[in-house]
């Protein structure tokens, strides 16, 4: 009994160190592609964009044209979605085919850590490389635009910090299930461009889920999509959104998406045995 | 106890069965036909512990396939494969610690940083302490002669320091059984002739099993008391180099050069003749009966100079595998 | 390069190359069809939204919008044939060194470097466009003259070379920073901007989509002079900047080869 206890505590703190050195690393490596992080952080622009299209809905149809969203409230809005999409990226099918191409895979599979945090870590990486530059990015859009600058109240600013990383483990299960597609076709990355699509026009990129007809809406928030963005964003944004609910649904759809991500590995890893590669 | 055990070994890989063409992308997709490829069959050795074992067959003779099937990347078709005491393909924890792969022409290190950070990764992984882990890593780097190189980015260093770098990541974790697929692809005379002296020394001190193919006969020589030669997927020699040699060329070639010509008929009590042209002579004589020749041909016929020629090995497997019809 | 039927006739050579070795993959055509047509979907979803309420967007009936959103993907098509997978090839060229070879072939380099390529990949998306287009055309009412058509054309061709300049000096900046290729992301993610008429925006971003990022010259400009409502101004000024951007890629290339030194590793 004890000894199982210590073995479990040496365990942990393998796992403890195998993640800081991990992560250490994949910084270090982040930091190396500084420049390209601060691109892709920019060719997330989409909200911000999308955001002046709205306002100029407002600024000619009142909050009437906007599902209700005063000019205050799209900024907020729109500015937390930006937020919430910088840190929810994710891009593991690429690293994964590249590195199965590249016969990386091969190396990986031979040590004893499941790839998988390989690619976790290097995202958690990335997110903190990002970071300073979102806030950045932030602080300019305040200066020039003053009017919409605001603190969340501590309890929303928490539940946000807890759901934007929910939402990115969601989004990087629901890719992870296409990226083990990557076994049986060369055209997995094709496949995530089409889940892309109703991403993009469900979770709340484009459009406040507020201003969509009710029929649309409710379709919406049957999906995975919109708890990915929308729900963090106005959590962010301290805007009236059903806490509860967005949490279970979070949660549900994660618990639903990571063992069928599970059983795709091990089904790959059993077709990969068979061929090779 | 045997390191390595393989039992009536195989592999079948099934591949599409494609025209070329835009018609045959279609017919293709509407009916799709299968044919069986067998890549590796019904191959037997076993390795000691601390053997060095060259493995050696032309580009697509199964050897990667093999390599693979005894890390347990890839499951056999048929067969039973034990390493260490270890089924690989069940790819235990404890197995993998005992195991390493290097690929020539695939790395591991991280691209951007220096060695030293995908050397810390591994350390973490294969659960080395850090004060453990710097001493191998300097230990290692002596054998390897790798110095400041270990903190400059990979990707900055020459293909030599990269692949020195990479023998010292894949086995920090001191494994013991590696298996080496061209270890040396690429490489410039110098720095195969230091890696093979590292292999060789590694293999010395921690008595590790070595299990290496190469394209550079040099390579071979150099480290494997023992091949392994596999064509078509099947073992065709498991023995010495010297061995192989001799099932592939009975015969040798003395070079003469006489003082004054002779006529062509002298020579038929010595051996084949091969070549006569003037006063140079080739012969081929059966390796039995060398020295007998050699000693004759000094004593009764006026030489000024004799050599006898190894035949090279790349040449004899190269006219094996022309010899030996495709099955 | 043996004048313009030389030219016509390597390109000809060109592309029947790389779209035999594209329709290998049936799949993609399948993927990409669907692509299209949901980003479609998505897209007028989206613009219907603004129309709820029967409030027009920046002055832009329905109809109107749709000629804009139709341009857009045309363009976005295009960017997909041509401009994506020949200037990507650019950047692989000069990190791989393989530069070199195209330099040393007796082909005018821009040209080669620029048309390469076509994947069809992009075609539905350019299909789709002049649908709507047309559509938006027919329904808005206004259907233009023949002068004024061909007036259309031009300022589209104009559109379509400005939108190459911008992507060839983007792409011709990796003779000095080898990964420019995420900064083209940055041009497509930014370019989503044409999907609405530039008057759709606040005054501040107006002036940055004329200005900074030619947003406007690439999809409103044209849409007005299509549907007939382009102010004389707007049109020249579209054609000028055309101009002039393209001439500027031209001028840039030829600065960037002399800082070319070809990759040693």
């Amino acid at each position: 009994m004890t000894r199982r206890r210590s073995d479990a505590r040496a365990g942990a703190a393998h796992g403890l160190r195998i993640a800081r050195v991990l992560l250490s690393t994949q910084y270090a490596t982040m930091l190396e592609y500084r420049a390209e992080i601060v691109l892709w952080a920019l060719s997330g622009v989409l909200p911000l964009i999308m955001l002046g299209v709205w306002s100029g809905a407002e600024a000619s149809g009142g909050p009437a044209a906007t599902g209700g969203l005063s000019a205050q409230a799209l900024g907020r809005y729109f500015l937390s979605a930006f937020v919430v999409r910088q840190f929810t990226i994710v891009w593991v099918i690429h690293s994964f085919e590249e590195d199965t191409l590249a016969g990386r895979l091969s190396p990986y599979l031979l040590q004893p850590l499941a790839p998988v945090w390989r690619y976790v870590s290097a995202h958690l990486a990335e997110q903190v490389t990002r970071l300073p530059f979102v806030l950045a990015m932030l602080a300019l859009v305040f200066l020039i635009h003053p009017a919409v600058a605001w603190l969340p109240s501590p309890p929303r600013l928490l539940a946000a910090l807890v759901a934007i990383p929910m939402a990115f483990a969601l989004r990087f299960a629901i890719q992870w299930i296409l990226t083990m597609l990557c076994f049986w076709t060369e055209r997995a990355a094709a496949l995530e461009r089409l889940m892309y699509i109703p991403y993009l026009f469900l979770s709340g990129l484009v459009a406040p889920l507020e201003a969509y007809p009710e029929g649309v809406r409710a379709f919406a928030l049957a999906t995975p999509f919109p708890w990915m963005v929308h729900f963090p964003a106005q959590l962010l944004a301290g805007a009236e959104v059903p806490v509860g609910r967005g949490f279970a649904a979070l949660l549900l759809w994660t618990l639903v998406l990571v063992p069928i991500g599970w059983s795709g590995w091990k089904l790959g890893m059993r077709r990969h045995s068979a061929l090779g590669a | 106890m045997a390191m390595i055990r393989a039992l009536g070994l195989g592999k079948t890989f099934r591949v599409a069965d494609k025209q070329p063409g835009l018609a045959g992308t279609l017919r293709h997709f509407v009916q799709r036909r299968h044919r069986d490829v067998p890549a590796v069959r019904d191959v037997s050795f076993s390795v000691e512990p601390g053997e060095v074992v060259g493995f050696l067959g032309p580009n697509g003779a199964g050897k990667t396939t093999t390599l693979k099937m005894l890390t347990g990347l890839i499951h056999p078709s048929s067969g039973s494969v034990e390493v260490a005491g270890f089924r690989p393909q069940r790819r235990q924890v404890d197995f993998l610690r005992r195991i390493t792969l290097v690929m020539g022409n695939k790395q591991q290190l991280i691209w951007d940083l220096p060695p030293l950070d995908s050397l810390r990764v591994n350390a973490a992984v294969y659960g080395i302490d850090d004060a453990e882990a710097q001493r191998r890593i300097r230990d290692l780097a002596e054998m390897l002669e790798l110095g400041e190189e270990l903190r400059r980015p990979v990707r900055k260093l020459s293909l030599g320091q990269r692949m020195k770098a990479e023998l010292l990541a894949a086995l920090l974790h001191r494994p013991s059984v590696l298996f080496l697929d061209e270890p040396t692809l690429g490489l410039d005379v110098n720095a195969q002739a230091r890696v093979r002296s590292f292999l060789a020394e590694y293999n010395r001190r921690y008595g590790a099993t070595l299990l290496l193919t190469s394209h550079y006969m040099a390579d071979i020589t150099a480290l494997c008391p023992r091949v392994l030669l596999i064509h078509q997927g099947s073992l065709m020699h498991d023995g010495s180099l010297a061995e192989l040699t001799n099932r592939l060329a009975p015969c040798r070639e003395v070079r003469l050069e006489l003082r004054e010509p002779l006529p062509a008929s002298t020579f038929a009590a010595y051996g084949t003749l091969e070549d006569l042209q003037g006063r140079a002579v080739r012969l081929l004589v059966r390796r039995e009966r060398l020295t007998a020749s050699v000693a004759r041909l000094l004593a009764e016929l006026p030489v000024v100079d004799l050599e006898v020629a190894e035949p090279p090995i790349e040449e004899l497997i190269g006219q094996l595998f022309r010899r030996e019809p495709a099955r | 390069m043996g004048g313009p039927r030389g030219a016509a006739r390597l390109l000809l050579r060109f592309w029947s190359a790389s779209l035999a070795a594209e329709m290998e993959y049936g799949v993609n055509a399948a993927v990409e069809l669907l692509s299209v047509l949901g980003n479609l979907a998505g897209s007028l979803f989206v613009l219907s939204l603004f129309f709820r309420h029967g409030h027009d967007l920046g002055g832009w009936s329905w109809d109107q919008a749709l000629v804009v959103l139709g341009i857009y993907t045309l363009l976005d098509g295009l960017t997909s044939t041509l401009l994506q997978p020949n200037l990507g090839a650019l950047v692989t060229h000069v990190q791989k060194g393989t530069l070199d070879f195209v330099l040393l072939k007796p082909v005018d380099s821009q040209f080669w470097l620029s048309l390469r390529i076509v994947s069809p990949w992009g075609l539905p998306g350019v299909a789709v466009g002049l649908v709507l287009m047309a559509v938006g055309v027919v329904r808005a009412g206004t259907p233009p003259s023949l002068p004024g058509l061909a007036l259309a054309l031009v300022v589209l061709v104009a559109a379509s070379l400005l939108l190459y300049s911008l992507w060839f000096v983007l792409a011709a900046t990796s003779i000095w920073f080898v990964k420019v290729w995420n900064a083209t992301e940055v041009l497509r993610a930014t370019l989503v901007a044409g999907r609405y008429p530039i008057s759709a925006y606040p005054a501040g971003l107006r002036v940055l989509f004329t200005f900074v990022l030619p947003v406007a010259f690439l999809t409103t400009v044209p849409a007005e002079t299509l549907l007939g409502k382009a102010s004389a101004p707007a049109v020249l000024a579209g054609l000028l900047v055309a101009g002039l951007a393209l001439g500027a890629s031209r001028l840039f290339w030829i600065f960037a080869l002399r800082f070319y030194t070809s990759a040693s590793s």
